[in-house]
């Protein structure tokens, strides 16, 4: 307790008189130098969050208004002192375009089919994922069911694999010869060409995302559901509701926030997926009916080194992103008044 | 009254019915791929007669997988064939490398720096925002939670530049610095720490407590639990990145979301080395989770919130 003794001060009776009357006034007295405390805390952050994060914002905005011609070399400054030298170069060696880039979209085909796939996989896959973690979620909420917490942990253990190595498996059980193709045809169904055809490639990509996604949206909803009063269950069977009428006046209303912020989280995860088609159709195959947007980013910028182009296909999924996000706090906000 | 209970029995049976099928489905993929890493390709790919019970050509498969020349999944003792570049750490440096890191070695030592040096950072800044008053507080802290709507692994281009711009491309600081001021992070630490009685602090302080003893003799340990489950979502954040290491690292240095698209991508596919390698990135992690349920269920709940 050596520490705890050098704090105190010389004289303790004195201390605890000012703390009773600082108590007792009720208020908070200013400390010295409170006022550069607080920006003490925050530096590191501060300073971390400038350089890798504001300064990338403002400058991907920059960047698309300009064509790429290489890394910069360009000499800004120069300190060569005898202990150290410091050399600050140009970030980019850049040419200005105006808004071709952004011009260049509207006939850019590849970008089309990729806008087109990332929309096909959002309009099947939230929604039936929403839809199963809701039904999981009001299917475990159910006071009979034991074992509750065996089954959440199971249903949301996909969310701790890894995306790539989630991705593998899928690969593998959606092989021609792989473990779905086996179990379709030994219920006397057809094979299906999950990784060759066009549609059902993207199918593919529709089942893996939700089977890794289901389980985590469901512990969501599950707290949702655990927060609607029991009251009003209670009083929905006094008016004689039924267990479909109850899910559909009780549960679904009073768990509108919640499944908004599950529904516009799952829509701004499926713009940025990336590492699903990439492993399981190896970057967009068959014939890039499965490229999404940020595939086809990290395509024109780090295998084309088309970087102001990019920079602009970047801003414009950050407007989409941006504007979904805005949505969804202006719709919860309204729930909540 | 037994129409009642027998429709009653009918429906309990359904939702067990349900709640069990989807178990299965989640758990079968799970175990597919274990029972795959432990047979050889030709057993395991076969529509006419697969099996769900696990062979004995692990180790070989494990075996097949270490002699690749183009990824190094499990480090060794050894001849270096790349070092890891501490910067001013020099003193850890020859220990550090008497041990040839693998994809999985590099994961776990990046994600761990990552997540304990950010919730150093985020609790630090949480603890500004939520008390001490200063000019600016509020409009910085806007500023920081604006960000939140942005994903921020989207900025790979400027920070690609950056960092060949400071030396630090194929360097683990790369794939750790840009995310350390989690704006989730400093968001969650804020808000739990707004709990932390005033009246408290003030004690200390006539205590003769510094200010810096206020934050990790007090705010810290008051907070253990929003620090568990901040430090699983930092995990997983780290654990998963793809598209900057795949951009940033070199061979050598890979991660393992890294390391497996390098064995996908190759002209033949060998599914045996790859289900080996899945599996062995997917174990601890699950043991983890397993162990820690409560945090990761608290985690994807703090992740969750709004105001």
């Amino acid at each position: 307790m050596a520490t705890r003794d050098s704090l105190s001060g010389p004289d303790p009776s004195v201390r605890d008189r000012l703390r009773f009357a600082r108590q007792s006034v009720g208020e908070r007295m200013p400390t010295p130098g409170e006022g550069i405390v607080g920006y003490v805390f925050l530096l590191p952050a501060f300073l971390l969050f400038g350089v890798f994060l504001a300064f990338p914002i403002v400058y991907t905005f920059y960047l698309s208004f300009f064509r790429f011609e290489g890394v910069g070399d360009e000499t800004l400054l120069w300190i060569d002192t005898g202990f150290f030298s410091y050399r600050l170069t140009s970030i980019a060696d850049l040419s200005f375009v105006g808004l071709d880039n952004y011009v260049r979209m509207f006939t850019d085909t590849l970008f089309h089919q990729a806008m087109f796939n990332t929309t096909f996989i959002l309009v099947v896959q939230v929604p039936l994922m929403v839809a199963l973690a809701l039904l999981f979620a009001v299917a475990l909420d159910a006071s009979f069911v034991k074992l509750r917490g065996v089954f959440r942990t199971v249903l949301a253990l996909p969310v701790s694999a890894n995306l790539v190595a989630y991705s593998t498996v899928f690969l593998l059980m959606m092989q021609d010869a792989g473990l779905i193709n086996y179990v379709l045809t030994s219920l006397g169904l057809p094979a299906i060409p999950w990784l060759t055809s066009s549609f059902w490639s993207r199918m593919t990509i529709v089942g893996a995302v939700t089977w890794r996604w289901t389980g985590y949206n469901m512990i969501i909803l599950l707290a949702g559901l655990q927060n609607i009063p029991q009251q009003l269950y209670e009083a929905a069977e006094i008016d004689g509701a039924n267990r479909i009428e109850k899910f559909r006046y009780v549960t679904v209303p009073q768990l509108r926030p919640v499944l908004l912020f599950v529904f516009v989280t799952s829509t701004i995860g499926t713009f940025k997926l990336f590492s699903e088609p990439v492993i399981i159709n190896g970057g967009g195959a068959p014939l890039d009916s499965t490229i999404t947007i940020v595939q086809y980013i990290y395509q024109t910028a780090f295998i084309d080194f088309r970087l102001g182009y990019a920079s602009a296909l970047t801003y414009v999924l950050i407007a989409i992103v941006s504007v979904l996000s805005a949505v969804q706090l202006n719709v919860g906000g309204e729930s909540d008044a | 009254m037994r129409e009642e209970t027998r429709r009653e029995a009918v429906w309990q049976f359904l939702t067990y019915g349900f709640i069990l099928l989807g178990a299965v489905v989640t758990l079968v993929p799970l175990y597919w791929i274990f029972v795959a890493s432990t047979l050889e390709e030709s057993e395991f790919l076969s529509s006419t007669d697969p099996t769900l019970i696990p062979g004995d050509s692990f180790f070989s498969n494990f075996q097949a997988l270490q002699a690749r020349d183009n990824v190094q999944f499990v480090g060794h003792v050894g001849e270096m064939t790349h070092y890891i570049d501490f910067g001013p750490f020099y003193v850890a440096y020859d220990f550090w490398n008497l041990w040839n890191m693998g994809a999985i070695e590099s994961s776990i030592f990046v994600a761990g720096v990552y997540t304990i040096l950010s919730l150093l950072l985020c609790s630090m800044a949480g603890f500004a925002f939520a008390k001490y008053e200063f000019r600016f507080k509020q409009p910085i802290f806007y500023a920081i939670l604006a960000t939140l709507i942005l994903p921020i692994q989207l900025l790979v281009i400027p920070l690609f530049l950056l960092m060949s711009q400071i030396g630090l491309t194929n360097s683990y600081w790369a794939i750790i610095l840009p995310w350390l001021a989690n704006p989730l992070g400093i968001f969650l630490m804020r808000q739990n720490m707004r709990s932390i009685p005033d009246a408290l602090l003030e004690s200390a302080r006539m205590d003769g407590a510094t200010e810096f003893q206020l934050y990790y003799k007090i705010a810290l340990p008051t907070m253990k639990s929003s620090l568990a489950a901040l430090s699983i979502i930092l995990f997983l954040f780290q654990w998963n990145l793809f598209l900057f290491p795949l951009v940033i690292l070199d061979q050598g240095k890979y991660t393992i979301p890294v390391a497996i698209n390098q064995l996908v991508g190759a002209q033949r596919v060998y599914y045996d080395q790859i289900m080996v390698a899945a599996t062995l990135s997917i174990i601890p992690i699950f043991v983890l989770f397993l162990f820690l349920q409560k945090q990761f269920v608290s985690g994807i709940l703090a992740g969750s919130v709004k105001e």
